[in-house]
């Protein structure tokens, strides 16, 4: 009788543990960690932590995204963030731009505030007309990619994207400049609460394929220790936080 | 890969003698070991998040078999596929047979230390698959066809000028001073294949059992563009990397980060789960997982060793290391360098041929003092060298050590008896003289001239210590 690759794999492993042949012991209930109700307690607070102290949150991501190289603007109005957009697209005599289709983009009204700049804003979604080889096509040629945040995190000056409908991976990727904008409200205390909120994500079958915490231009020091930026990602980072 | 860990000595004498070399290994300890003291100290409870972290390593590896099984489960859940290998072959033969079958060209790589000991490369080049890292320091080395020279930062051996002369010869751009040209030329060259690649492979720095989520961390932001642009994405992974929850990763990311770089977090962390959902605006059609054994589960099955699974592969231990930043990263001829290195590279690929690696340390304990996961190399040296000279079952392994343990047994016998090493001292103390110059003893005959090849030794005094107390000093 021959086992399975994948058997003999397992075998080794429980022999090398010393665990009975075919039998793998589960980890104790307590070392398996929360519970569900427990996790929608946390992730409850955390929610309530982000409203609660939105405004010192803001300043802390201010301090700690600059630091970590992003450009950031604090936007007193969804105008002055519109301004600021089309100052960046301005500057950078941007013939096209790519963005996805979060809210607060829609709500800053992007896509008229930046038509006398010239820029051909692409919005990174099927359905309007593009299939995902030619929306691809658009970010490659991009010289500038816009999103929204779905998160933010105060502690590493990160703002956070989950790639979904609507939201394209490649946005905040592929073109040499990227501009965030972030919500009063969306900003976390630290890593940790991530995650707390992504494993209740995960528990509704909400996690979704993909997730992304930037935290400043890509870099690189591979020679001689030397920093460069836009290696392979943007060089050029912005980070929009309202209110 | 090929190990060369036999040729230790050699590489380790070309290193010392090599001024650029030092100089560049003079600069881990200014530069990331330097700025993980200061990540540390501005991390409130540094030292707790060790504690927590070991504990979870140390729980996780006790039940590896639950949660190997949990991850298998989740990535099929969200739509992946998990393959478990027992060795590079299996691991190679795998993932070339899935280009061959996709019909890829191209492949795009992110660093990935386990593809390095497969030595996957090369199995692609035979297939007439182009495999091309993207990681600029891995990228460099690629075309230098070198191994790299540190866990971290694998390029940081070669200076400007070496790159720019490599870059020249390769790809024919034009010689340059400026880092910034050279980065923006890589930009270039990598741009293209990033759009013509049909398969992304990458390594995974944390895999998430509950949820099957690949977690990838880089600076340059070439891991994203691998599991973002091609239409197949290939994770290969060690067994060891796994951590039960997400609940894990803020601790995790912290260590790895802050020890690695001393960066408060690196530009990009990415968490992979399965393929592109069917409403996501892009990424994959296809996600695996490869899951790779390799020689893992002696370490395993060895409870002396199992703590070196712990491993998150920050380098820190590397740049801690008096020995690694003399002798540098080639000389231990194999894909893992350093004080870890000198355990795991032993035990994957044959502890006969390896046997200078477990001594290739003063045992001064700055590496165990260094890792973000407290893991204790100098005992787990000490338990190699003790193997070697006693024999294990080890692949390769000889009886190599008769000599050593005649010896052993000598200096037992003399230290025992007080007759006997006055004895001993005296005859010495005549033998010597003609090997003594100036107080040292340069060059022993064999067998022990292996320790006066590259040091000296004191010659014994003309009268013993014990003789001069007699005499009241
Ligand atoms: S042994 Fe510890 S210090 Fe060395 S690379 Fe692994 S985790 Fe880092």
């Amino acid at each position: 009788m021959t086992t399975a690759p994948r058997d003999e794999f397992f075998r080794t492993i429980r022999q090398a543990l010393g665990h009975p042949e075919g039998h793998t012991p589960a980890p104790s209930a307590t070392a398996l960690g929360r519970t569900r109700g427990d996790v929608d307690a946390g992730a409850r607070h955390v929610r309530e932590v982000m409203q609660r102290d939105a405004g010192p949150l803001l300043a802390q991501l201010a301090e700690t995204a600059n630091q970590n190289g992003w450009k950031v603007l604090r936007a007193p109005s969804l105008d002055t963030a519109a301004d600021y957009v089309r100052d960046v697209v301005r500057r950078l005599e941007a013939r096209s731009a790519v963005r996805t289709a979060h809210d607060i983009l829609n709500r800053m009204k992007l896509d008229l505030r930046l038509a006398d700049t010239g820029v051909a804003l692409q919005v990174m979604a099927q359905g309007f007309g593009l299939d995902r080889a030619a929306l691809r096509q658009k970010a490659i040629e991009a010289d500038l990619g816009i999103t929204g945040a779905d998160y933010a995190i105060a502690e590493t000056g990160s703002c956070v994207l989950i790639p979904r409908q609507g939201v394209s991976r490649l946005a905040s990727l592929v073109p040499p400049v990227h501009v965030a904008v972030v919500e009063r409200g969306q900003v976390l205390p630290s890593l940790d609460d991530l995650f707390t909120l992504r494993r209740d994500d995960f528990l509704s079958g909400n996690l979704g394929s993909y997730m992304n915490i930037i935290s400043g231009p890509s870099r690189s020091a591979d020679i001689e220790y030397t920093l460069i930026t836009g290696v392979h990602g943007p060089g050029e980072v912005h980070m929009v936080l309202m209110g | 890969m090929e190990p060369k860990t036999k040729q230790f000595n050699q590489g380790a004498a070309l290193a010392i003698r090599d001024e650029k070399a030092q100089k560049s290994l003079l600069g881990l300890y200014h530069g990331f070991h330097a700025a993980r003291l200061r990540a540390a100290d501005a991390t409130p409870n540094w030292e707790e998040l060790r504690d927590h972290a070991r504990a979870i390593k140390a729980h996780t590896v006790e039940h590896l078999d639950y949660y190997l099984a949990q991850v298998e489960a989740n990535v099929a859940k969200a739509g992946g596929k998990v393959f478990f290998a027992a060795d590079a072959a299996e691991a190679n033969k795998y993932v070339v047979d899935l280009a061959k079958a996709r019909g890829v060209k191209v492949v795009i790589k992110s660093k990935s230390m386990v593809s390095e000991e497969m030595g996957l490369n090369h199995q692609f080049e035979a297939a007439g698959i182009e495999p091309v890292e993207t990681d600029l320091g891995e990228y460099v080395i690629q075309l230098a066809e070198e191994t790299p020279y540190h866990i971290v930062a694998p390029a940081i051996h070669k200076s400007r000028q070496d790159v720019s002369e490599l870059f020249h010869r390769k790809l024919g751009s034009a010689p340059t001073d400026k880092i910034t040209d050279l980065g923006r030329e890589a930009r270039r060259q990598l741009r293209q294949k990033f759009i013509q690649a049909d398969m992304g492979i990458t390594g995974a720095n944390f895999v998430v059992a509950e949820t099957g989520t690949v977690v990838i961390v880089t600076n340059e932001g070439n891991g994203r563009m691998c599991t973002s642009m091609p239409r197949i994405h290939v994770a290969i992974t060690g067994m060891e990397k796994l951590v039960p929850s997400m609940k894990d990763l803020g601790t995790f990311l912290r260590l790895l980060i802050r020890s690695a770089t001393g960066q408060r977090i690196t530009s990009y962390v990415t968490a992979v789960t399965g393929p592109r959902r069917s409403n996501d605006e892009d990424g994959p059609e296809e996600f695996h997982l490869v899951i790779v054994d390799n020689g893992r589960s002696r370490l395993l099955a060895n409870p002396e060793l199992r703590e070196s699974l712990y491993c998150i592969r920050c380098g820190a231990c590397l740049n801690a290391c008096p020995v690694y930043r003399k002798v540098g990263g080639h000389a231990y001829g194999w894909v893992y360098p350093g004080p870890i290195g000198a355990i795991v590279s032993p035990v994957l690929t044959g502890l006969g041929d390896a046997k200078d690696l477990p001594y290739a340390s003063s045992l001064c304990g700055a590496c165990r003092e260094a890792c973000p996961v407290r893991i204790n190399i100098p005992r787990m040296l000490l338990v190699l060298r003790r193997e070697l000279t006693e024999g294990t079952a080890y692949p390769g392994q000889r009886r190599v050590a008769l000599a050593e343990r005649m010896a052993m047994r000598g200096y037992r016998m003399a230290f025992q008896g007080r007759m006997f090493l006055g004895l001993a001292t005296a005859t010495g103390r005549v033998v010597q003289r003609p090997l003594v110059r100036k107080g040292r003893i340069r060059r022993m005959p064999p067998p022990l001239s292996g320790w006066t090849r590259y040091r000296t030794f004191p010659a014994l005094p003309k009268h013993s210590f014990r003789s001069r107390w007699k005499r009241g000093l």
